[in-house]
């Protein structure tokens, strides 16, 4: 089982990332209260980790929660946040590994990516239905 | 004056779908628009609706050559979860899945490579031995495709004698060294064919994220395998090959070297492979309780990193499964390494990122 290496949270301090960390199930995770995407998302292009996804779920308060992953010398980082009223700023100008991610996270769950020139289907066509695996059976 | 060329979303020699849209000037592309999609299954809304158990059989569907690094990941992201721990057997057990099945998606990679490059002896010399990586897999699992060897807590199948292998790796070894390796690595058609077509940069590799041979032929030296070891891998020797001239020729030095390295990490964990059980204690299916919580897994499929985030609400059907595959983040890529290049070699290019539209759709 995948487990973490000792004195991680001490570099992660060191390169400027603060506290708050836990390792739990695979991950190094942290929830700042109020997280700023595209300033985090620069953080870490600036200390030339790799972006490896966005996992979205739905929440109970109908809001989805999103982990932004990066591996950062090896280690996977975990940023949790929510959207806002089902938005959230995009970070693919930023990172245009997170283009194909942020169009997908759309399609399956209605998040919408604000300040995108467009964001067009991946997996669905033109014009198909929005929010496909959401829980709730119902499709915008 | 420029046109687009659309190719596909069908193609006569490739079984899965995907469209390139080509903008050419001449012969020279200079630009190209990738789209995916054709082959969506809808794979994680569906892993949402079965429970744990049904839930292996289906990742181990998301794609028909790197089947058993699916449904691995997602085992060892719920034994996470449960806070299970394999036997020992059973990790080594997986070490040998995992590797045989890279040496077999390698060899498939090689011979696609080898007939697009125009090297038709070397297509057949590498599925020859592909086969017999498939029938060892197939004598181990009793299957070709979808092993079904991993379960939560272990492995379902014991792999009653190790020297039989061992002695398939003796041929396979040789064959590799004799046949592949010196075409692709010192031969001077393929290296005229291939040296400096389809350039990924450094930059351009880890702006995209991409991972596994792709990237470690463009410099990036990242395998999960080393970086955070799962199975037995922390107890086995291996290298991680890397090169930097981030060509088309860089992708063959890699993927072959990997082959090497592959039957130098089967020969360790066969001959290393502890005795005792191959499964933990379970309960019986329907009684497995997962209680609530997130786990994220990794493994270090043939093509690259496979993260699998699984989350529990405390009930038989997990909330949320998030699969995230190499191809996924390595196709968008090929935009880069097409881009001023000719009409004629883009096809090997694409080809040379080893995609997988059956992983990239899900």
């Amino acid at each position: 089982m995948n487990t973490a290496p000792e004195n991680f949270v001490q570099t992660l301090q060191e390169l400027g990332l603060g506290g708050g960390w836990e390792w739990k199930n695979g991950s190094w995770w942290k929830t700042p209260e109020a997280m700023d995407v595209r300033a985090s998302a620069g953080q870490m292009i600036a200390l030339k980790a790799r972006f490896v996804t966005i996992t979205s779920m739905e929440q109970p308060d109908k809001e989805i929660r999103l982990d932004y992953q990066w591996d950062l010398q090896g280690q996977l980082l975990s940023f949790t946040t929510a959207t806002a009223k089902q938005r959230i700023p995009t970070i693919a100008d930023l990172t245009p590994a997170a283009d194909w991610v942020e169009r997908e996270t759309r399609e399956y769950l209605g998040i919408e990516f604000t300040g995108r020139e467009s964001t067009e289907p991946l997996m669905t066509r033109a014009g198909d239905p929005i929010g496909i695996n959401l829980h709730k059976e119902v499709v915008k | 004056m420029s046109f687009r060329i659309p190719i596909g979303p069908y193609h006569p020699a490739l079984e899965e779908p995907y469209k390139l849209e080509l903008v050419c000037d001449g012969e020279t592309v200079r630009d190209a628009v990738m789209n995916v999609g054709f082959n969506f299954r809808g794979i994680e809304y569906l892993a949402e609706r079965r429970n744990y158990l049904q839930g292996i059989t289906l990742v181990e569907r998301v794609c028909g050559i790197c089947s058993n690094v699916h449904s691995l990941s997602y085992c060892q992201a719920v034994e996470q979860l449960i806070g299970a721990e394999p036997p020992e057997r059973a990790l080594y057990i997986r070490v040998i899945l995992a590797e045989l099945e890279r040496l077999h998606s390698h060899l498939l990679w090689s011979g696609v490579a080898a007939k697009l490059i125009g090297f038709k002896t070397i297509f057949m010399a590498c599925f020859t031995l592909r086969e017999r990586v498939m029938d060892t897999l197939s004598a181990i699992s009793g299957n070709r495709v979808n092993y079904g060897m991993n379960c939560i807590g272990g492995v379902n199948r014991d792999i009653a004698d190790p020297q039989a292998v061992l002695n398939i790796l003796d041929e396979l070894e040789r064959e590799i060294a004799h046949t592949i390796l010196p075409i692709f690595l010192h031969d001077r058609s393929v290296e005229a064919r291939c040296k400096g077509v389809g350039i990924l940069t450094t930059e351009q590799a880890q702006a995209m994220g991409a991972v596994g041979p792709l990237a470690r032929a463009s410099g990036i030296g990242q395998d999960i395998r080393k970086s955070a070891p799962y199975c037995a891998y922390d107890r086995l020797e291996f290298n991680v090959p890397v090169e930097t001239t981030c060509d088309v020729r860089a992708r063959l030095v890699v993927h072959s070297l990997e082959m090497v390295e592959s039957c130098r990490i089967l020969r360790q964990a066969l001959r290393a492979l502890p005795a005792g059980p191959i499964c933990a204690k379970m309960p019986s299916v329907g009684r497995l309780k997962v209680p609530a919580g997130t786990a994220i897994s990794r493994a270090e499929a043939p093509r690259g990193e496979v993260l699998y985030q699984i989350t529990s609400d405390g009930t038989d059907i997990p909330s949320r499964v998030r699969v995230r595959t190499p191809t996924f983040m390595n196709m968008a890529t090929v935009r880069y390494a097409v881009i001023g290049q000719e009409l004629a070699d883009s096809p090997l290019i694409q080809a040379s990122c080893d995609p997988c539209y059956s992983c990239t759709d899900r």
